[in-house]
Protein backbone atom coordinates (compact mmCIF):
# COMPACT_ATOMS: atom_id res chain seq x y z
CA UNK A 1 0.00 0.00 0.00
CA UNK A 2 1.44 3.14 -1.01
CA UNK A 3 1.70 6.26 1.93
CA UNK A 4 -0.98 8.00 -0.44
CA UNK A 5 -3.47 5.56 -0.35
CA UNK A 6 -3.16 5.18 3.48
CA UNK A 7 -3.56 8.79 4.58
CA UNK A 8 -6.86 8.57 1.84
CA UNK A 9 -8.11 5.78 4.44
CA UNK A 10 -6.89 6.68 7.52
CA UNK A 11 -6.48 9.90 7.74
CA UNK A 12 -10.41 10.99 7.66
CA UNK A 13 -11.00 9.35 10.67
CA UNK A 14 -8.21 11.38 12.53
CA UNK A 15 -10.48 13.90 14.43
CA UNK A 16 -12.97 10.77 15.62
CA UNK A 17 -9.25 9.07 16.83
CA UNK A 18 -8.56 12.57 18.90
CA UNK A 19 -11.63 12.97 20.93
CA UNK A 20 -12.32 9.43 21.92
CA UNK A 21 -8.54 9.67 22.96
CA UNK A 22 -9.33 12.95 24.51
CA UNK A 23 -12.37 11.94 26.23
CA UNK A 24 -10.89 9.24 28.01
CA UNK A 25 -7.08 10.69 28.53
CA UNK A 26 -8.47 14.44 29.14
CA UNK A 27 -5.67 15.64 27.85
CA UNK A 28 -4.35 17.28 24.59
CA UNK A 29 -1.28 16.90 23.84
CA UNK A 30 -1.74 13.18 25.19
CA UNK A 31 -4.50 12.62 22.80
CA UNK A 32 -2.64 14.35 19.83
CA UNK A 33 0.29 11.67 20.88
CA UNK A 34 -1.77 8.73 20.91
CA UNK A 35 -3.36 9.03 17.08
CA UNK A 36 0.19 9.28 16.46
CA UNK A 37 0.71 5.97 17.72
CA UNK A 38 -2.44 4.88 16.04
CA UNK A 39 -1.23 5.99 12.55
CA UNK A 40 2.21 4.46 12.62
CA UNK A 41 0.73 1.25 14.73
CA UNK A 42 -1.82 0.98 11.82
CA UNK A 43 0.90 1.78 9.16
CA UNK A 44 3.21 -1.05 10.29
CA UNK A 45 0.33 -3.67 10.19
CA UNK A 46 -0.67 -2.35 6.59
CA UNK A 47 -0.33 -5.44 5.12
CA UNK A 48 -2.82 -6.94 7.26
CA UNK A 49 -5.52 -4.18 6.49
CA UNK A 50 -7.19 -6.24 3.83
CA UNK A 51 -8.21 -8.47 6.72
CA UNK A 52 -9.56 -5.83 8.83
CA UNK A 53 -13.52 -5.79 8.24
CA UNK A 54 -14.15 -2.18 9.67
CA UNK A 55 -11.36 0.08 9.57
CA UNK A 56 -12.67 3.16 11.68
CA UNK A 57 -13.72 0.51 13.90
CA UNK A 58 -10.29 -0.82 14.05
CA UNK A 59 -8.79 2.60 15.05
CA UNK A 60 -11.44 3.03 17.54
CA UNK A 61 -10.40 0.12 19.34
CA UNK A 62 -6.31 0.46 18.81
CA UNK A 63 -7.30 4.10 20.14
CA UNK A 64 -8.98 2.55 23.41
CA UNK A 65 -6.53 0.45 24.10
CA UNK A 66 -3.54 2.87 23.69
CA UNK A 67 -4.99 5.72 25.77
CA UNK A 68 -6.23 3.06 28.99
CA UNK A 69 -2.34 1.64 28.95
CA UNK A 70 -1.30 5.24 29.28
CA UNK A 71 -3.78 5.36 31.88
CA UNK A 72 -2.87 1.92 33.47
CA UNK A 73 1.23 3.05 33.22
CA UNK A 74 0.26 6.60 34.89
CA UNK A 75 -1.97 5.17 37.13
CA UNK A 76 -4.63 7.84 36.49
CA UNK A 77 -8.15 9.04 35.92
CA UNK A 78 -8.61 11.74 33.19
CA UNK A 79 -7.91 14.41 35.51
CA UNK A 80 -7.57 17.45 33.52
CA UNK A 81 -10.81 16.57 31.07
CA UNK A 82 -12.95 19.79 31.78
CA UNK A 83 -13.25 22.35 29.29
CA UNK A 84 -11.73 25.33 29.62
CA UNK A 85 -13.28 28.07 28.47
CA UNK A 86 -15.60 26.58 25.84
CA UNK A 87 -16.05 29.11 22.96
CA UNK A 88 -19.37 28.97 21.52
CA UNK A 89 -20.99 31.11 18.59
CA UNK A 90 -24.73 30.91 18.66
CA UNK A 91 -26.34 33.21 16.92
CA UNK A 92 -28.46 35.84 18.79
CA UNK A 93 -26.60 35.17 21.89
CA UNK A 94 -25.67 38.52 24.00
CA UNK A 95 -21.85 38.18 25.47
CA UNK A 96 -23.79 37.46 28.82
CA UNK A 97 -25.97 34.63 27.55
CA UNK A 98 -22.97 33.27 25.90
CA UNK A 99 -20.92 32.82 28.92
CA UNK A 100 -23.36 31.37 30.98
CA UNK A 101 -24.11 29.03 27.96
CA UNK A 102 -20.12 28.17 28.02
CA UNK A 103 -20.29 27.80 31.61
CA UNK A 104 -23.29 25.35 31.20
CA UNK A 105 -21.33 23.48 28.83
CA UNK A 106 -18.27 23.42 31.21
CA UNK A 107 -20.45 22.08 33.70
CA UNK A 108 -22.07 19.09 31.40
CA UNK A 109 -18.39 17.96 30.37
CA UNK A 110 -17.53 18.10 34.62
CA UNK A 111 -20.80 15.82 34.87
CA UNK A 112 -19.68 13.73 31.79
CA UNK A 113 -15.82 13.11 33.38
CA UNK A 114 -17.51 11.96 36.74
CA UNK A 115 -18.96 9.11 34.87
CA UNK A 116 -17.40 5.43 35.27
CA UNK A 117 -15.25 4.88 32.04
CA UNK A 118 -17.25 2.60 30.80
CA UNK A 119 -20.81 4.62 30.85
CA UNK A 120 -18.07 7.49 29.62
CA UNK A 121 -16.96 6.08 26.39
CA UNK A 122 -20.72 3.97 25.50
CA UNK A 123 -21.71 7.72 25.73
CA UNK A 124 -19.18 9.36 23.82
CA UNK A 125 -19.06 6.76 21.01
CA UNK A 126 -23.01 6.83 20.53
CA UNK A 127 -23.79 10.81 21.52
CA UNK A 128 -21.16 12.80 19.98
CA UNK A 129 -19.59 10.45 17.11
CA UNK A 130 -22.92 9.01 15.96
CA UNK A 131 -21.95 4.90 16.03
CA UNK A 132 -24.08 2.15 15.83
CA UNK A 133 -24.71 0.02 18.73
CA UNK A 134 -22.69 -2.70 16.89
CA UNK A 135 -20.01 -0.70 16.24
CA UNK A 136 -20.09 0.05 19.55
CA UNK A 137 -19.82 -3.36 21.11
CA UNK A 138 -16.79 -4.09 18.24
CA UNK A 139 -14.58 -0.48 19.23
CA UNK A 140 -15.14 -1.50 23.28
CA UNK A 141 -15.66 -5.09 22.69
CA UNK A 142 -18.34 -5.93 24.98
CA UNK A 143 -21.49 -7.25 24.09
CA UNK A 144 -24.69 -5.39 23.60
CA UNK A 145 -26.61 -5.76 26.89
CA UNK A 146 -22.99 -3.89 28.06
CA UNK A 147 -23.54 -1.28 25.55
CA UNK A 148 -27.41 -0.60 26.23
CA UNK A 149 -27.11 -0.58 29.82
CA UNK A 150 -24.21 1.63 30.33
CA UNK A 151 -25.90 4.27 28.03
CA UNK A 152 -29.03 3.78 29.77
CA UNK A 153 -26.93 4.86 32.98
CA UNK A 154 -25.20 7.31 31.40
CA UNK A 155 -27.95 9.36 29.79
CA UNK A 156 -30.07 9.03 32.84
CA UNK A 157 -27.05 9.91 35.27
CA UNK A 158 -26.29 13.14 33.26
CA UNK A 159 -30.13 14.11 32.85
CA UNK A 160 -30.92 13.84 36.92
CA UNK A 161 -27.60 16.09 37.00
CA UNK A 162 -28.74 19.00 34.47
CA UNK A 163 -32.25 18.55 36.07
CA UNK A 164 -31.38 19.27 39.54
CA UNK A 165 -28.60 22.23 38.22
CA UNK A 166 -32.15 23.85 36.38
CA UNK A 167 -34.27 23.34 40.19
CA UNK A 168 -31.31 24.48 41.96
CA UNK A 169 -29.51 27.01 40.10
CA UNK A 170 -26.01 24.96 40.50
CA UNK A 171 -24.43 26.34 37.55
CA UNK B 1 -41.59 18.35 13.85
CA UNK B 2 -44.03 19.28 16.71
CA UNK B 3 -43.44 19.82 20.54
CA UNK B 4 -45.44 16.48 21.70
CA UNK B 5 -43.43 14.69 19.13
CA UNK B 6 -40.06 15.94 20.56
CA UNK B 7 -40.91 14.89 24.09
CA UNK B 8 -42.18 11.62 22.62
CA UNK B 9 -38.74 11.23 20.82
CA UNK B 10 -36.82 12.64 23.90
CA UNK B 11 -38.74 9.92 26.43
CA UNK B 12 -36.99 7.32 23.82
CA UNK B 13 -33.91 9.09 23.98
CA UNK B 14 -33.96 8.42 27.58
CA UNK B 15 -35.10 4.91 27.40
CA UNK B 16 -31.56 3.61 25.23
CA UNK B 17 -34.97 3.09 22.41
CA UNK B 18 -34.52 5.65 19.78
CA UNK B 19 -32.66 4.80 16.43
CA UNK B 20 -29.90 6.51 15.31
CA UNK B 21 -32.32 8.68 12.77
CA UNK B 22 -34.25 9.50 15.65
CA UNK B 23 -31.55 10.89 17.84
CA UNK B 24 -30.07 13.26 14.18
CA UNK B 25 -33.39 14.41 14.14
CA UNK B 26 -33.35 15.29 17.80
CA UNK B 27 -29.97 17.17 17.05
CA UNK B 28 -31.89 19.15 14.31
CA UNK B 29 -34.28 20.23 16.34
CA UNK B 30 -32.01 21.34 19.40
CA UNK B 31 -29.41 22.95 17.15
CA UNK B 32 -32.35 25.48 15.60
CA UNK B 33 -31.96 27.15 19.52
CA UNK B 34 -35.38 28.10 20.16
CA UNK B 35 -36.29 25.41 23.04
CA UNK B 36 -39.21 25.57 25.89
CA UNK B 37 -38.06 26.50 29.14
CA UNK B 38 -39.28 22.16 29.90
CA UNK B 39 -36.69 21.37 27.49
CA UNK B 40 -33.62 23.36 28.03
CA UNK B 41 -31.46 20.22 30.33
CA UNK B 42 -31.79 17.96 27.12
CA UNK B 43 -30.65 21.36 24.46
CA UNK B 44 -27.97 21.94 27.11
CA UNK B 45 -27.08 18.18 26.66
CA UNK B 46 -27.16 18.05 22.51
CA UNK B 47 -25.76 21.74 22.27
CA UNK B 48 -23.05 20.06 24.56
CA UNK B 49 -22.85 17.06 21.61
CA UNK B 50 -22.53 19.26 18.67
CA UNK B 51 -19.81 21.28 20.42
CA UNK B 52 -17.63 18.43 21.45
CA UNK B 53 -18.27 16.75 17.23
CA UNK B 54 -16.92 19.90 16.02
CA UNK B 55 -13.52 19.30 18.04
CA UNK B 56 -10.44 19.18 15.79
CA UNK B 57 -6.74 18.04 15.67
CA UNK B 58 -4.67 21.35 14.58
CA UNK B 59 -3.58 21.60 10.72
CA UNK B 60 -0.01 20.74 10.69
CA UNK B 61 -0.98 16.99 12.39
CA UNK B 62 -1.12 15.67 8.90
CA UNK B 63 2.48 16.64 8.14
CA UNK B 64 3.98 15.73 11.63
CA UNK B 65 2.42 12.05 11.21
CA UNK B 66 3.37 12.02 7.63
CA UNK B 67 6.91 12.58 8.13
CA UNK B 68 6.68 9.91 11.24
CA UNK B 69 5.02 7.59 8.88
CA UNK B 70 8.36 8.25 5.87
CA UNK B 71 10.93 7.50 8.32
CA UNK B 72 9.48 3.97 8.69
CA UNK B 73 8.66 2.99 5.38
CA UNK B 74 11.91 0.69 5.50
CA UNK B 75 12.72 -1.26 8.22
CA UNK B 76 9.04 -2.51 8.32
CA UNK B 77 10.36 -5.26 10.19
CA UNK B 78 12.07 -3.94 12.96
CA UNK B 79 9.10 -1.49 13.49
CA UNK B 80 6.83 -4.48 13.66
CA UNK B 81 9.29 -6.69 15.96
CA UNK B 82 10.46 -3.54 18.00
CA UNK B 83 13.98 -3.19 19.42
CA UNK B 84 12.80 -4.53 22.94
CA UNK B 85 11.76 -7.77 21.40
CA UNK B 86 14.82 -8.02 18.98
CA UNK B 87 17.35 -7.80 21.81
CA UNK B 88 15.02 -10.30 23.78
CA UNK B 89 15.28 -12.75 20.91
CA UNK B 90 19.07 -12.14 20.49
CA UNK B 91 19.56 -12.97 24.57
CA UNK B 92 17.42 -15.89 23.83
CA UNK B 93 19.99 -16.98 20.98
CA UNK B 94 22.76 -16.16 23.09
CA UNK B 95 21.91 -18.78 26.24
CA UNK B 96 21.14 -21.35 23.87
CA UNK B 97 24.10 -21.52 22.46
CA UNK B 98 26.35 -20.78 25.14
CA UNK B 99 24.70 -23.81 27.31
CA UNK B 100 25.29 -26.02 23.80
CA UNK B 101 28.86 -25.37 24.03
CA UNK B 102 29.08 -25.92 27.66
CA UNK B 103 27.05 -29.09 26.67
CA UNK B 104 29.46 -30.82 24.88
CA UNK B 105 32.63 -29.51 26.91
CA UNK B 106 31.19 -31.79 29.45
CA UNK B 107 30.32 -34.73 27.07
CA UNK B 108 34.02 -34.52 25.85
CA UNK B 109 35.63 -34.25 29.12
CA UNK B 110 33.68 -37.50 30.12
CA UNK B 111 34.68 -39.25 27.36
CA UNK B 112 38.35 -40.69 26.72
CA UNK B 113 40.09 -39.16 23.55
CA UNK B 114 39.14 -41.21 20.02
CA UNK B 115 42.14 -43.80 19.39
CA UNK B 116 44.42 -42.19 16.78
CA UNK B 117 46.94 -43.74 14.41
CA UNK B 118 50.30 -44.54 15.69
CA UNK B 119 52.01 -46.39 12.86
CA UNK B 120 52.58 -44.64 9.34
CA UNK B 121 53.90 -48.20 8.23
CA UNK B 122 51.33 -50.67 8.01
CA UNK B 123 53.85 -53.31 7.70
CA UNK B 124 54.83 -52.46 10.82
CA UNK B 125 51.35 -51.89 12.30
CA UNK B 126 50.39 -54.99 11.13
CA UNK B 127 53.82 -56.76 13.13
CA UNK B 128 52.72 -54.98 16.19
CA UNK B 129 49.03 -55.82 16.30
CA UNK B 130 50.16 -59.47 15.75
CA UNK B 131 52.34 -59.43 18.72
CA UNK B 132 49.76 -58.04 20.58
CA UNK B 133 47.15 -60.88 19.54
CA UNK B 134 49.69 -63.13 20.67
CA UNK B 135 50.45 -61.64 23.69
CA UNK B 136 46.43 -61.78 24.54
CA UNK B 137 46.29 -65.67 23.04
CA UNK B 138 49.60 -66.73 25.44
CA UNK B 139 47.12 -64.95 28.46
CA UNK B 140 43.84 -67.13 27.09
CA UNK B 141 46.37 -70.26 27.75
CA UNK B 142 48.02 -69.90 30.82
CA UNK B 143 44.60 -69.03 31.98
CA UNK B 144 43.00 -72.41 30.84
CA UNK B 145 45.66 -74.23 31.99
CA UNK B 146 44.76 -72.87 35.74
CA UNK B 147 41.24 -73.56 34.71
CA UNK B 148 41.61 -77.54 34.09
CA UNK B 149 43.44 -77.26 37.86
CA UNK B 150 40.01 -76.24 39.04
CA UNK B 151 38.09 -78.66 37.11
CA UNK B 152 40.23 -81.60 38.52
CA UNK B 153 39.51 -80.27 42.12
CA UNK B 154 35.72 -79.90 41.20
CA UNK B 155 35.99 -83.52 39.61
CA UNK B 156 37.61 -85.01 42.75
CA UNK B 157 35.34 -83.03 45.04
CA UNK B 158 32.14 -84.62 43.26
CA UNK B 159 33.89 -88.73 43.64
CA UNK B 160 34.57 -87.94 47.37
CA UNK B 161 30.80 -86.62 47.85
CA UNK B 162 29.67 -89.86 45.73
CA UNK B 163 31.54 -92.06 48.29
CA UNK B 164 29.95 -89.95 51.53
CA UNK B 165 26.15 -90.87 49.95
CA UNK B 166 27.05 -94.70 49.29
CA UNK B 167 28.77 -95.02 52.53
CA UNK B 168 25.29 -93.39 54.56
CA UNK B 169 23.15 -95.93 52.28
CA UNK B 170 25.08 -98.81 53.24
CA UNK B 171 24.59 -97.71 57.08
Amino acid sequence: MTLEAFQNMVFPVKNKLYRFAFRLLGNNEEAKDVVQEVMIKVWSGRDQLDQVQNLEAWCMRITKNLSLDRLRQQQRRPTDSLEKGMHLTHQSLTPAEATELGERMKRIAELMAELPDKQRQVMHLRDIEGYSYNEICEILEIDMSQVKVNLFRARNAVREKLLKMDAYGLA
Amino acid sequence: MDLHEVEQLLEKYWQTETTLEEEDRLRAYFAQGQVPPQLKAAADLFTFFQAEKNKTLAENFDGAVTKRLKARQGGKLVTMIGWGNMARIAAGIAVVVAATFLIRQEIRKSYPKEAQDTYTDPQLAFEETKRALQMISNSFGKAKKEASKMQMLNEAEKKIQMKSDSDRINI
